[in-house]
């Protein structure tokens, strides 16, 4: 039983093995999460390391679960270790194939907010990056519409930075009613 | 039921012959055929379904004729939080109900902003709508909406004015 445990503890997950044979320079660093596969890959490659762990037979990472953002600005243990790069674009996938999940972190620094669309591979990462873009600030280049999708289109900053007060900048006590467009 | 408003102004003399004002009959045919507008936006909608469905049931009360269109109810129940980005869609919902309306805010939410104290909730909605009924409660059970719906229908009886109204003397 116990040795039994050992071998599969011991065992590399597949999709990590695959990576690392097919791209291995775009990982920069590779965790385990619960039982999630967690890779950190470099934002130029992000799109080729999606789209391979989604059409890939193999893997068929086929379903996006999420995109969300994380602002590690107050997490410095975080920030050492990417470079200080500031935000942290999260791809949350999973495999009906094998039902496993995977998730792809993508370090994003304060200067350079961009990184590419991924609505060619999924419809459904519209919304997703609109709602990152809304509450982060994060460029989607090459997103057909990105524009807010919770806050209204007037407000302005992006609250879920953790910079942006918890209560706001008064947004809630004073709005004009004749402009917005209901 | 029929009579239940003699007594209060209302003298009922041999026969079947009553007196009374114009007012009064009016404001009992307001009291106890209130249609409400529901305003749900959260958990406390649930709550309000409740109170309509069977097993609390509001058409006890009278106030089962629950409308979708604002132009075609006058009791506005507000009951969840209320979004900077949804505070003007209510606003004017509330607008398009004919008067005389009245409003009930039901929950700590749509009361004061409850437990969210953010950047975009509205705490609460009596900063931009005149509110007739608080209900606190996070969410309130459907006995406490029972009880404003007939607060409501008490203060239409005495004849005060919804909270939205201003009279002219
Ligand atoms: S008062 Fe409580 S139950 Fe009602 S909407 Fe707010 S959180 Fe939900």
């Amino acid at each position: 039983m116990n040795e039994e445990k050992e071998v599969e503890e011991q065992s590399k997950p597949l999709v990590l093995e695959k990576l690392e044979e097919h791209h291995a320079d775009s990982l920069l660093a590779q965790d385990e999460a619960r039982g999630t596969v967690v890779v950190v890959v470099h934002k130029e490659q992000v799109y080729a390391v999606l789209e391979y762990l989604k059409t890939d037979p193999e893997l068929a990472y086929a379903f996006l679960v999420d995109i969300t953002a994380v602002d590690n600005s107050q997490m410095e243990s975080e920030l050492m270790q990417f470079d200080y790069a500031r935000f942290m674009i999260v791809y949350q996938l999973y495999s009906f194939q094998d039902q496993c999940r995977v998730r792809v972190r993508v370090p994003v620094h304060e200067n350079d907010l961009s990184v590419p669309s991924v609505t060619a591979l999924w419809k459904g990462a519209n919304w997703l990056e609109r709602e990152t873009y809304d509450m982060f600030g994060i460029n989607f280049e090459g997103h057909p519409d990105l524009h807010r999708i919770l806050m209204p289109d007037d407000f302005e900053g992006h609250p879920l930075r953790k910079d942006y007060p918890l209560r706001g900048r008064g947004e809630r006590e004073r709005f004009n009613f004749d402009k917005q467009n209901v | 039921m029929g009579l239940d408003f003699v007594g209060r102004g209302v003298e009922e003399t041999d026969g079947n012959i009553i007196t009374t004002t114009i007012d009064k009959v009016v404001n009992w045919g307001r009291k106890n055929s209130l249609w409400p507008m529901p305003f749900g936006t959260a958990c406390c909608a649930i709550e309000m379904m409740a109170t309509l469905a069977s097993k609390f049931d509001l058409s006890r009360f009278g106030s089962e004729a629950i409308r979708f269109s604002p132009r075609q109810s006058d009791l506005l129940i507000v009951s969840g939080r209320i979004s900077i980005k949804m505070m003007p869609v209510l606003k004017r919902i509330y607008d398009q109900m004919p008067d005389p309306k009245w409003v009930i805010s039901m929950g700590a939410c749509a009361s004061c902003g409850g437990v969210f104290d953010t950047y975009t909730l509205i705490q609460g909605v009596d900063q931009f709508i005149p509110v007739d009924v608080y209900i606190p409660g996070c969410p309130p059970r459907p006995e406490d909406l029972i009880d404003a719906v007939l607060q409501v229908q008490q203060k239409i009886t005495s004849g005060a004015s919804p909270k939205g109204v201003e009279v002219v003397v």
